[in-house]
């Protein structure tokens, strides 16, 4: 076991970082060790990285200690470049978290001054200054090329960028010049975010924090109706949306509620939300309440507008969209379910089940592909055929006289069949093509009872045969 | 004198708050509007709200002209390995709706299934091939599966409320005690205010007072023959599905029992003649004797509801 990081007091004391906990112990016998925990470690990280959604959406994770916030254009909200780093390193600060910050105009530069120099703002000429004074480790290069550097000399990032650049890149790859080129800004860096960028949002920060859910349902109608001309603007409308609420003591919620079709009417919006705080109302906490409030549109699709005629038909289609989003928010996007007919004659693939959140924005299905003839199949079917007994088999292809299924004898009476159905080899392989072939019978019980039941296996060739309840006619 | 005045008009308050409750006009009103009606008595059957008539003149006589569009019918099954013929009677009505719609040359409009989980489990999900042989849309079909029966009533109750479906259905398994008189007395307001219908189907379930209009006990029945061209029948065979209704609960004074055949391809009900026994050869033989007629004049005793215990003296 050894030690991975050290508090602030520890630091003082004369421990390092790799150091074996019992060499440790020996020298502080009072040293008190907490097991390191990378997962906890890594949902700190991004409940900070949450946390500073506030500043930017572009937020991503570097390591395991550190974020990258790109704040183009974001700046001059925050009163420019010095406010913006002063008020989150004071926020950080204030709730318990040592913190470095840098401004610069690259990724890397921001990198080497915040955690190897004094941090604060690098103005854009000053790249080459800034970095000259620091060790080359302030470049993300890997240990084992720090090491090469350091034997040849090189100890500090001066003395790269006066090296000449071809014997380097021989002799230490490409990795030094990428690095070195990317924190003085010359070689694009992107940088990727952990959460995808919404393409509209809006926000309102509040000076009281507000908690109960009619002030926060009511904000997000206002918020929505603030959205509407940027949406009407683009001519889209919303399909995903997300409402982010940032509580006071640093902890995000994010709700997301999809809609069938795209929108832009913020009391249906508002609706949405409605239910979907209905839903997870236990899971959020208000504490102390809310400071800043956030609507996103995540997913947006073209908005037909179209005019309404007499027979309201748009307005129909704009109810059952409104009733489908009801239930998708409040009972989750599974629970409300359409079907579509696929071209298989197995019985359980002739179907799919779709969300009807999805069903009504798809493209219409040509409705073409009728049998020929009705082929009478069941109005319930199982969703595994079960097996039963059944007894007094009319030999060779005929249905059973009796059969017992779940505890019940049944006697037949009449019956229709066989409808053999072969499995299909082009899906499930040469090998199983006639062992899965299945004889159907339409049959009838002494009750009235009509059930449709299947054998499988061959009177001819195999010498067991199964039989299988596989679904209930009316 | 003063003492009778004061309680007829208790009673007439009373009748009031009673029709009120039933959803029909005072009983003063409705008084001065059946002397209108008195000459076409045609036009009594319609006073109350849009109906869905099965289209067989005796049984829509004994539901008032047809099932009510505003409010709630069930049907119940005694057993769960009868739920084809409850599913089956209950999805036939909704096929009819749904051709209604059609008729009337407007844009197709969907039917909501609201499932229940251990109904589902037993008798399977309806199946989409299998619905449209049965005469409705499957891409105009939408079905839910809640996991709560809460989650259900509130679907059932936001979907009647929606108005866009010219059919739901709930499907609930036995007699849950939160779904009790309340919660469909509430279904039925909300089914009335936005003149939708909404159809209870109860599997393995016992008669319970509700706010239902009428209650049907759906059986199975055997199906008859499939007819040949030149018009005999081919034996053996299974036809139309056939269900066993039995009107538990209606206006008429005694349970009425009739025997319908559903035609998928023209979506409407036959009656199968009577004397095509409903009862098979052996049930015949065992009990040759005449079957009881129904009583005229009232009804049997009515059973008690609910679930019975045997042992309640055993301690």
């Amino acid at each position: 076991m050894r030690l991975t990081a050290l508090d602030e007091a520890a630091e003082t004391l004369n421990l390092r970082k790799h150091m074996g906990v019992a060499e440790a112990r020996a020298i502080y016998p009072a040293l008190d060790v907490i097991e390191d925990d990378p997962t906890a470690n890594r949902r700190f990280l991004e409940a900070i990285a949450d946390w500073c959604d506030r500043y930017t959406p572009l937020v991503a994770l570097d390591g395991v200690d550190g974020l990258f916030l790109d704040i183009t254009g974001c700046a001059h909200l925050f009163g420019g470049e010095t406010p913006l780093l002063k008020d989150i390193l004071a926020r950080l600060f204030q709730m318990g978290i040592d913190a470095r910050g840098a401004i610069s105009s690259s990724p890397g530069l921001s990198w080497a001054i915040s955690r190897f120099g004094q941090g604060g703002i690098i103005e854009h000429g000053e790249a080459e200054q800034a970095l000259a004074p620091l060790p080359v480790a302030a470049l993300r290069l890997e240990d084992e090329t720090i090491g090469g550097l350091d034997k040849m000399g090189l100890k500090y990032v001066g003395d790269l960028l006066t090296a000449p650049r071809a014997p380097l890149a021989r002799r230490f790859g490409g990795a030094v010049l990428l690095r070195l080129d990317q924190a003085l800004g010359t070689d694009e860096e992107p940088v990727s975010p952990r959460l995808p960028v919404a393409s509209l949002s809006v926000e309102r920060r509040l000076i009281e924090p507000i908690g109960a859910e009619d002030d926060i349902l009511a904000l997000t109608g206002q918020v929505a109706v603030s959205l509407k001309p940027s949406l009407e603007a683009r001519g889209v409308g919303g399909r995903i949306f997300e409402l982010v609420l940032f509580r006071v003591d640093g902890k995000v919620f994010r709700i997301s509620a999809g809609t069938a079709q795209p929108l832009r009417e913020p009391k249906r919006i508002a609706a949405l939300f409605a239910e979907r705080l209905q839903a997870i109302h236990d899971d959020l906490d208000a504490g102390y309440g809310f400071e800043i409030l956030r609507l996103n549109v995540l997913l947006h699709e073209d908005f037909v507008t179209s005019q309404g005629d007499f027979e309201h038909r748009q307005q129909k289609d704009a109810s059952l969209a409104a009733f489908v989003d009801r239930v998708s928010a409040r009972l989750g996007e599974d629970c409300l379910q359409t079907f579509q007919l696929r071209e298989s004659h197995i019985p359980e693939r002739a179907y799919t089940t779709v969300p009807a959140i999805e069903h009504l924005s798809a493209p219409k299905t040509r409705e073409g592909h009728l049998p020929p003839a009705r082929s009478e199949r069941p109005i319930r079917l199982l969703r595994k055929a079960e097996p039963m007994d059944a007894f007094a088999i009319e030999i060779p292809d005929g249905a059973p006289a009796s059969f017992h299924w779940r505890r019940m004898q049944h006697r037949v009476l009449k019956s229709e069949g066989p409808e053999r159905l072969a499995m299909e080899w082009w899906l499930d392989g040469v090998d199983g093509k006639d062992a899965g072939d299945r004889d159907y019978f339409r049959i009838e019980d002494d009750k009235g009872r009509r059930f449709w039941i299947y054998r499988q296996g061959h009177y001819e060739r195999d010498t067991t045969q199964s039989w299988f309840m596989h679904g209930v006619i009316a | 004198m003063a003492q009778s005045a004061v309680t007829r008009e208790r009673l007439f308050a009373l009748r009031e708050t009673i029709a009120k409750l039933e959803g029909k006009p005072a009983p003063a009103l409705a008084a001065a509007q059946s002397e209108a009606l008195a000459d076409n008595g045609l036009a009594a059957k319609n006073d109350s709200g849009p109906r869905l008539p099965l289209g067989i003149p005796a049984l829509d006589e004994a539901i008032d002209g047809g099932l009510p569009l505003d409010g709630i019918t069930e049907a119940r099954t005694d057993l769960l390995r009868e739920a084809g013929a409850g599913s089956g009677f209950v999805l036939a009505l909704a096929a009819m709706l749904q051709r209604q719609v059609e008729e009337s040359h407007s844009a197709p409009l969907p039917i909501l299934w609201i499932a229940d989980m251990v109904s589902t489990m037993e008798a399977g999900v309806p199946y989409a091939v299998g619905l449209r042989d049965f005469g409705l849309k499957p891409d105009q079909f939408f079905y839910a599966s809640p996991r709560k029966l809460e989650d259900a009533l509130w679907l059932a109750e936001s979907a009647v409320e929606s108005g866009v479906f010219p059919a739901t259905v709930l499907e609930i398994r036995g007699n849950p005690k939160p779904f009790g008189l309340t919660e469909s007395r509430r279904l039925s307001l909300r089914a009335k205010a936005s003149k939708r219908p909404l159809f209870l189907l109860r599997q393995a379930g016992e008669e319970e007072a509700s706010s239902a209009y009428f209650r049907f006990l759906a059986a199975p029945a055997p199906a008859q023959a499939r007819p040949l061209p030149d018009g005999t029948m081919l034996g053996g065979s299974i036809g139309n599905p056939v269900f066993h209704l039995t009107l538990e609960k209606s206006r008429n004074p005694a349970p009425l029992s009739f025997l319908l055949e559903w035609n998928p391809h023209d979506r409407r009900f036959f009656a199968v003649s009577q004397s095509a026994n409903p009862r098979l050869p052996d049930e015949r033989a065992t009990h040759s004797g005449t079957p009881l007629s129904a009583p005229s004049n009232r009804p049997d005793r009515k059973k008690e509801m609910g679930a019975l215990l045997a042992f309640a003296r055993t301690s």
